[in-house]
Parts: structure tokens; sequence; C-alpha cells
């Protein structure tokens, strides 16, 4: 991911309202414009399917994950108390699946808990002392913001552009 | 279209519905031994599932008040017409509270005063277990959950006549379904452990009424969508959407779990514990009737676990209802599993010893010549028409009694407009959006 977006010049609008985010990608698509990547503080509601996102793939994974635990409680516990150290609680038979369901329920969320986490920092590139070039710090905070790559869109097409959707400032960068 | 009308073929086949159960019952009475158990557990099954829903109806009319909720507000008169079937539900428990107070029937052992005498435990929960408290349970609880449900709806449809920017109607219904809230949570735990825990009589849990609560309320969202999407295929409410559906099918899955939770919960304290005493109720069923008892979890709990996962199996019509015709079905026979184990052992115990139960003069003489037959039934675990398993009679007993209740809530649908009028939350509900 890192060397993907090394040395794109991009041209970028940020606009002060989410609406105005909606309405500018809005007539984006419209115009054919090539969109880089739009950038939010929060999930803005309905700007997945204009931009015609897929859906994430995460939970996929996350059911992968969960199954994974359910099998390495029930079995790491069929194994342990039948073949490895067998004890009898309270008469019970060796193999007593009731008492097994809960510590096979908590490793279920566990693992799907933590894998999906792990998954979901690698795909985004976070993760403890990762640093991450931001277009503009203020796409954290209360801006939203719209980028074009220059080699897609010339910057004149981009600079009417983000005129004409009241973007409140235009820059350019290298990342 | 914003008028239901209930057209005269729909009504037909309701009629028909509600025509095959009274045939059923009739057949189940003529065939049935000295305390027609099988008819009264039969009726009563099917009176507490159909009140239970409606309960819960009321209940969800409730929360969604209280929460400030407004995705469901324009199906909302499905779950008020839902809710007006509790008239019907305390008339047809009332007959049931009449039998216990006649001695009609023979469904709870702890309505033989005689019997109570000699047995401790029994005398020990008399104060509770008694017709007196069956009676005024079932009229004043249920009575109060109707009340409060009239006052819901006449309120709702007075905001559709006169209702303004103030939101007046609104206001008081919050005043009314926040009293509710607290009320309903009590006493239908009282009356669950009345009309269904008390067949076991001896045997108790403090979980039972949330279990069997959770159970009716899967039910109840069910039937909602099942309704919807009945009526939307009749070209009725094209307001309401796949996210409407997306959010019911949400909890249909959240409720599915959450019940599997509390039957477990139940389940496992039990085995764990292994009082004599308390693990009486799941023996009878695990050793008598492993298919239901087994069966129960399947069609409860793995089918609408794995098939409501997915996001899109919630919003498609097809999917989703599927589910909510396997959940309906597996929650009526949960209730089934509820009732019929013990009520078959209060008869063989009655029928075996028919001279100390006396529900009748007539009848009890009666009781005691099958009393040897009957007495070898109790102890052998052999397949008992109408217990073991539902048989045909059951079915179409519970068809009618769901046509009564569809009837009921269609003739109520009918009676206002089907998307309501001046409600605050009505154009949040308009915009719902999911995803």
């Amino acid at each position: 991911m890192e060397n993907k977006v090394n040395h794109t010049e991009v041209i970028y609008g940020l606009y002060n309202d989410e609406e105005d985010l909606l309405r500018a990608v809005k007539s984006a698509k419209q115009d054919h414009l090539e969109i880089y990547d739009v950038y939010s503080p929060f999930p803005v509601h309905g700007l997945d399917p204009i931009l015609g996102l897929e859906e994430s793939r995460l939970h996929q994974a996350g059911f992968i994950y969960g199954a994974l635990g359910t099998l390495t409680a029930f079995l790491g516990m069929t194994w342990i108390f039948t073949k490895d150290w067998p004890i009898i609680f309270g008469g019970k038979p060796y193999w007593s699946v009731p008492a097994f369901i809960p510590i096979t329920f908590e490793l279920t969320v566990l693992f799907a808990a933590i894998g999906m986490t792990v998954t979901f920092y690698i795909v985004n590139g976070l993760g403890p002392g990762v640093v991450n070039n931001h277009l503009d710090d203020r796409i954290t905070d209360d801006k939203f913001c719209i980028a074009f790559d220059k080699s897609q869109v010339s910057s004149e097409k981009a600079q009417s552009f983000f005129k004409s959707t009241g973007a409140s400032e235009v820059n350019s960068k290298t990342i | 279209m914003n008028q239901y009308t209930l057209t005269a073929s729909h009504r037909n086949v309701l009629f028909g519905a509600m025509g095959l159960g009274i045939v059923c019952l009739i057949l189940t009475w003529i065939g049935d031994d000295a305390y027609h158990t099988r008819f009264w557990t039969n009726f009563l099954h099917n009176s507490v599932f159909f009140t239970m829903i409606s309960a819960m109806a009321v209940f969800f009319i409730a929360v969604c008040i209280t929460a400030y909720a407004g995705w469901h507000t324009n199906f909302k008169r499905v779950w008020e017409a839902y809710s007006m079937f509790l008239f019907v539900g305390l008339g047809l428990l009332l007959i049931v509270a009449l039998g216990v107070y006649m001695h009609w029937h023979h469904l709870y052992h702890w309505s033989d005063e005689a019997g109570v005498q000699n047995d401790p435990i029994l005398k020990g929960k008399a104060s509770f277990l008694n017709k007196n408290w069956y009676l005024f349970g079932t009229v004043i609880f249920v009575g109060t959950w109707a009340f409060f449900a009239s006052k819901l709806r006449g309120l709702s449809l007075e905001e559709d006549r006169v209702g303004t920017t103030s939101f007046t109607q609104h206001k008081s219904m919050r005043f009314w379904a926040a009293i509710l809230l607290p009320i309903i949570g009590f006493t239908s735990a009282a009356m669950i452990w009345q009309w269904v825990m008390s067949i076991d009589a001896h045997w108790y849990s403090t979980l039972f009424a949330w279990y069997s609560t959770a159970s009716a309320f899967v039910s109840m969202i069910a039937l909602t969508i099942l309704m919807i999407i009945f009526l939307k295929s009749n070209g009725y409410y094209t307001e309401v959407n796949e996210n409407h559906i997306h959010d019911l099918g949400k909890f249909l899955f959240a409720i599915s779990v959450f019940w599997t939770y509390l039957w477990f919960s139940q389940f496992m304290l039990i085995w764990y514990a292994n009082i004599g005493e308390e693990t009486i109720y799941f023996r009878e069923r695990y050793d008598n009737y492993p298919s239901l008892f087994f069966g129960n979890l399947v069609i409860n709990f793995l089918v609408p676990f794995f098939i409501l996962m997915r996001n899109d199996t919630k919003r498609k019509f097809g999917s989703v209802s599927f589910v909510a015709i396997i959940v309906l079905l597996g929650h009526w026979v949960d209730y089934f599993l509820m009732i019929k184990p013990g009520a078959l052992i209060n008869r063989n115990h009655a029928m075996g010893h028919g001279h100390d139960a006396a529900p009748a003069v007539g009848e009890a003489a009666h009781g005691a010549e099958h009393g040897a037959v009957a007495h070898t039934a109790e102890h052998a675990s052999d397949f008992v028409a109408g217990f073991s398993m539902p048989g045909l009679l059951e079915i179409g007993t519970f068809v009618g009694f769901l046509g009564l209740f569809l009837f009921v809530a269609l003739t109520v649908l009918s009676k206002a407009a089907l998307v309501p009028k001046n409600d605050p939350y009505l154009e949040e509900s308009m915009h719902h959006h999911v995803i």
C-alpha cells in the first residue's frame, strides 16, 4: 500500500460539510471525472454506493476466524478432557459438551474480534509506529476532501469543478 | 393504497382456517381421554402462544415509544392490530381459567385440592398456585395489557385525526408506554408461571419467564415480517421497504440468539447443579422427546443464525420470510414442549389415581374406569398421540388459531389508515435507510 501511493501528484479540494461532499461526489461521477480518493473524518452515510465501492469482505474473514475459534476451543477441550488429562468434575462424564459451550462461545468471539482487528490494521496499513501521510491534517478533524490524480484529471478541470461545487479550499500535493 | 380492505377471498381463507381449527378441536374432544387432556392442552397451548404474541406486540410498541425509536413508525399499525388480539386472548384464557375453577380439566396438578394436602411442595406454593390467583391474574393482568393496548391505539388513531405539531397525543402515548413497561414485565412473568410453568408444578426455574417471553417475541417479529410481506404483495405498504425488513430481520436474528442464550442458561445451570427436583424437567424431555428437544435448537437457533447472519439475507423477502415461517413454527413447537410433557404426566397421574382427583362427579367415575389402562402408560415411554409429537389435530388447531389471530389483526388493520398521520417520527421512518 505504501509504495502504491508514492509520488502521485494530486489536486484536492476541501469541503466544510458532508452534504456538500456528497453533492460534489455525485456531480464528479456525472462529469466522469475519475476520483483518486475521498477523505472524511467519519463515515458519511450514502457515500459508498455513490463512489461504487465494493462491500467490505472483512466480515467474511470474521466468520472464518470465529469458526476457527469454535474449533480450537471445542477440539482443544475435547482433547484435554478426554485424552490428555481426564478429570471427573461433579460426577459428569469426561466429554461434557454443555460445560464446553461457554468457553467455545468465548473463544469464537475472541478469535473473531482479534482476527478482524489485525486484518483491518494490515489491510489499511495501520498499526503502532506507522506514519501516515495525510493530504491535510484537517481531514481528520472537520474537513471533507475529494482528491484527483493530476495525470488523470487536468488542474484546470479540477479547479473549475471545485469552484462549481463549493469547495472552501483547493491545494496540490505530491504524496 | 393507504386503506386496507379485507377481501372476500382472504376472509374466506381465514374462515376456512378457523373452521378447520374448530373441527380439529371437536375431533380432539371426541377421541380424548376422560379429562380431555389433549383438547385442553391444545387449547391452552395455542391460546397462550397467540396471547403472548399480542402481548409482545404491545410491549414492543411501548419499547419503541419510550426509546424514541422512529424506524418502525410507518408500519406500527401492524403491531397495534396484533395487540388488539389481547381482548380475544383474554376471552380464550378466561375459558382455561374457568376450567381450573370449575374443574373442567386436569391440566394442573395443583388445582386438585385433595392432592395438594398430601404434597408438601405444592402446599408451600399454594398461596400462588391456586385457582383464585389463576383467575385473578388472567383477568386482571391480561385485562391491564389489553387496556394499555387500546389506550395506545386510541391515542394513535386520535393523532391521525387531530394531531398537530405540538404532538399532544405522542406525549400522552409516551406517558402510558412508560407505565406499561414495568407492569407488563412483571405480570407477564407471573402469568407465564401460572399458565405454563405450573403444569410441572413441582419444578420451577427463575429463567422460565424470560425464556418463554423471548420465544413469543421471536414469533411476534416473524409474524410481523410475514404480515408486511403479505400486505406488500397485495399492493399495500409501498412505503415499507427492504430497510424496514432488514431491521426486523435483525430483531429476528438477535432475539433468536437471545432465546438460545436463555434456553442454554436454563439448561446448563440445571445440568451442572444436578439436583433431582430441578433436572426432572429436562430428564423427561431428554428421554421421551429427544427429536423435539434437539430439533427445537436446530430450527430455532441454527436455522436463523446461519441464514440470517449475512447482510443480504435479511433484506431479501424470500430468505427472510422463509426463516420467519420456520421460526414461527419452531417456537410453536417450543411451547408445545413446555406444555405437553408435564400435562401428560399430570394426566397419567390423575388417571392412575382417578379417585383422588375429582374434576366432576361423572368424569371421576369415568376416569377410574380407565385408571388401570392409564396406569401402565404412566410408566412406559411409549408414543402418545398428540403428546409425543404434534399430530394432525394439533397442526389443524394451530391453523385455526392462526386464522383467528390473523382475522382479528386484519379486521383491526382495515379500520384505520395503514400508514399513520401526524406521528412525529413518520418522516424518519419514511427515510429509514440502513446501509
